[in-house]
């Protein structure tokens, strides 16, 4: 009785001991890196990464994409409670970031800042999106500005020019409409908020800001007068239906409206599409509304590369993010994608994403943070969803500035 | 009959792996969420115990008042288009020469999973759909409430009809001919014959294909999420997909398990009604 309790004993031992992953094993020297992003549509760029570390610093990348933000966001919150981590994985900035790091889950990267900045590989005005409580975490993967892309043809074909003031814009808009031909591009799904946070930008960029950190309210007549202005645009007609379900690289193909607002990233969707930039489709930057603004407003938004403190192989993991920042590696990464890069030595080869590029890192606009990263979850997904119903229905534009409100105060009642 | 001593010996060591694995896939995850409705949870922090906050919260929510409605409809819309329908079909395809080659359409959508079959019906849906352009209209058909609703109704009744219409008309099979002949010989025929006669005999049946629909019908979410994510706004949110967005889009967990113990009791508690009905 007794040699066979001790027999039970002994393989429930084993099977834990299996079940109970490597907390005590010595740290595993890799070769290759596991990078979990939410960018599914990405993966053959990432893969061109992975060959080109692997011969360069013996490193190679294998990357796990998700299409689905939130089930991937899930996954990596849990992944921290678990032996399944990730070497390398995507993040944002802003808000979130903040939430892992308060957690020291992200490992400190403020070496790999300090170093690349001395080598001109990042900009200084970059690392406050990574600051937090003075060190850097994680490494820029990609930047993006956000600007107006435009069918070249369409504005050929009415004389049209990019507009240098929103009074241009709205020239334009009215030119398109009068032809039969509408202006913008907007949806109710997921980048609802675009036109909120370029109409925001470009009249109160302080406004906006405060509204961020819940010092301002979405209720505050400013965010009113935007909404309304909004709803006057969509009651003009300058817009598609938000309904559509048009890709927005095969809206601004075919013509369905003249102007996508969308992040350079989305040079992809039209090299993906062989349009030629400066004879399909240009881009231009969007100007202010309130034109008595010192600065043109520019949405930007910087996209995190990251990596654990309890990595499997955290000097591997930190090597990676190094080479990542290098010249040599953002230079594959831009030129494969067609987009910009979070290295100034990179030269741009689309002539006016590198003007961007160019103007944006001398202080020529005032950066304000992408409204996705720039919001606590909570009430940016209140938000999404109220603006999702106010393209649909602009009537309802106080009761969806109120809904959102709601939801900031119930988030900022516990987290200031 | 005499229980082998063997058998009896080691009984629960054999139902213990079956038991094992239901306690820790099925029971620990329930337990854990109802834990989780109590508490105040980002998915980071540990969980911050707020007792019954969650749902006074969520009783007072206008978005679970749409979800409740949504789901409603869809409970509703169910039991008259796919159970409804399918019976009709059924009936009139049963005595029909041939019958079976007509019901073979009905049954190919069921192959589809949800999320597939939303995939199919988005481009026709959409406002630059195919349904527009075939009926030469401008209708919003997944935008205004509760029209969205209906639209997603009619594309689950796509799919859902042909297995429903399978399962009657194998209920038809099993009722015995004898009742039947000797109701003709009574006299009866058509709407009678099928009022008096048929449907009694086809209870059991029709127990079990309304049971399947109400429970399926209540947790309603890969269709609805494809197609319109709950939107626009919240606007064609069902229960089962405010569960999933205050859980994994908006990152509160221990809301969103408070809506998900919502479902849970919802979902039980009318299927107990109905089965504790069908079995009286």
């Amino acid at each position: 009785m007794f040699r066979s309790r001790v027999a039970t004993l002994g393989v429930a031992a084993l099977v834990l001991a299996a079940c109970g992953g490597n907390g005590t094993a010595t740290q595993e020297k890799k070769t290759e890196l596991t990078l979990y992003n939410d960018k599914g549509a990405w993966t053959k760029y990432f893969d061109e990464m992975g060959a080109l570390s692997k011969q360069r610093i013996g490193l190679g990348m294998k990357p796990t994409g998700y299409t689905d933000s939130a089930q991937y966001q899930a996954f990596i919150k849990a992944s921290f409670r678990t032996n399944v981590k990730p070497d390398l994985f995507t993040w944002q900035t802003g808000g979130m970031l903040e939430e892992i790091v308060k957690q020291k889950q992200v490992a400190d990267t403020t070496a790999v800042w300090q170093e690349a900045i001395k080598a001109g590989d990042l900009s200084q005005d970059l690392a406050p999106y990574y600051t937090i409580g003075g060190k850097q975490y994680c490494v820029p993967m990609n930047v993006a500005y956000w600007g107006m892309f435009y069918n070249k043809k369409l504005f050929d074909q009415h004389d049209l020019t990019p507009p240098q003031t929103w009074d241009e814009l709205i020239k334009v808009a009215d030119t398109l409409k009068r032809n039969g031909v509408k202006a913008f591009y907007h949806t109710s799904v997921l980048f609802s908020f675009v036109w909120f946070e370029q109409l925001m930008a470009g009249t109160d960029p302080d406004l906006y800001d405060r509204l961020s950190t819940g010092k301002a309210k979405y209720t505050d007549p400013g965010v009113v007068q935007v909404m309304e202005r909004w709803k006057s645009m969509i009651d003009a007609g300058y817009f598609i239906n938000p309904g559509d379900k048009t890709d927005p690289g095969d809206v601004l193909k075919n013509g369905k409206a003249a102007m996508v607002s969308f992040g350079t990233w989305f040079n992809t969707s039209m090299t993906q599409r062989d349009m030629k930039a400066g004879t399909d489709y240009g881009f231009f930057v969007i100007p202010n509304v309130n034109a008595a603004l010192p600065k043109t407003s520019m949405i930007f938004e910087s996209g995190p590369l990251c990596s654990l403190t309890k990595a499997a192989d955290p000097e591997a993991s930190m090597k990676y993010l190094k080479w990542w920042t290098s010249a040599e590696a953002q230079e594959k990464w831009a030129t494969s994608r067609g987009d910009v890069s979070a290295n100034p030595k990179v030269a741009i080869q689309d002539e006016a994403l590198g003007a961007v590029t160019k103007d944006a890192g001398s202080g020529t606009y005032r950066l304000v943070n992408r409204y996705f990263e720039a919001t606590p979850p909570p009430v940016l997904t209140a938000a999404l969803d109220g603006f999702g119903k106010f393209v649909t229905e602009p009537g309802s534009y106080k009761e969806v500035l109120e809904t959102i409100q709601k939801a900031a105060d119930e988030y900022w009642s516990t987290h200031q | 009959m005499t229980r082998s001593p063997v058998l009896g010996r080691f009984r629960h060591g054999y139902v213990a792996p079956a038991a094992i694995l239901v306690a820790v896939l099925l029971y620990a995850p329930f337990v854990w969420t109802a834990y989780l409705s109590l508490t105040r949870y980002d998915g980071l922090e540990p969980p911050a115990w707020v007792g019954l906050d969650n749902f006074v919260k969520l009783l007072g929510d206008p978005a679970l008042l749409t979800s409740v409605r949504n789901t409603l409809i869809w409970v509703a819309g169910t039991m008259v288009l796919p159970v409804g329908l399918g019976l009709l079909v059924a009936v009139l395809s049963y005595d029909l020469r041939g019958g079976v080659w007509y019901r073979v359409p009905f049954m190919l959508p069921y192959a589809l999973s949800g999320a597939g079959l939303a995939m199919v019906w988005s481009p026709v849906l959409s406002h630059d759909g195919i349904a527009n352009l075939l009926l030469g209209v401008d209708t919003a058909f997944l935008q205004e409430a509760p029209q969205n609703t209906l639209a997603m109704l009619l594309v689950w009744t796509w799919q859902q009809l042909g297995v429903n219409t399978l399962l009657f008309v194998v209920g038809l099979q099993s009722i015995p001919k004898e009742p039947i002949e000797a109701a003709r010989l009574d006299g009866a025929s058509g709407w009678r014959l099928f009022r008096h006669v048929i449907w009694p005999l086809m209870r059991p049946l029709t127990a079990v294909v309304v049971g399947l629909a109400l429970v399926a019908s209540l947790k309603t979410f890969d269709i609805v999420w494809v197609l319109t994510q709950g939107g626009p706004g919240r606007n064609s949110e069902t229960l089962a997909v405010t569960m999933y967005k205050e859980t994994f889009v908006a990152s509160e967990y221990g809301y969103g398990s408070a809506v998900a113990v919502l479902l849970t009791v919802v979902t039980g508690l009318a299927s107990y009604l109905y089965l504790k009905r069908q079995v009286r």
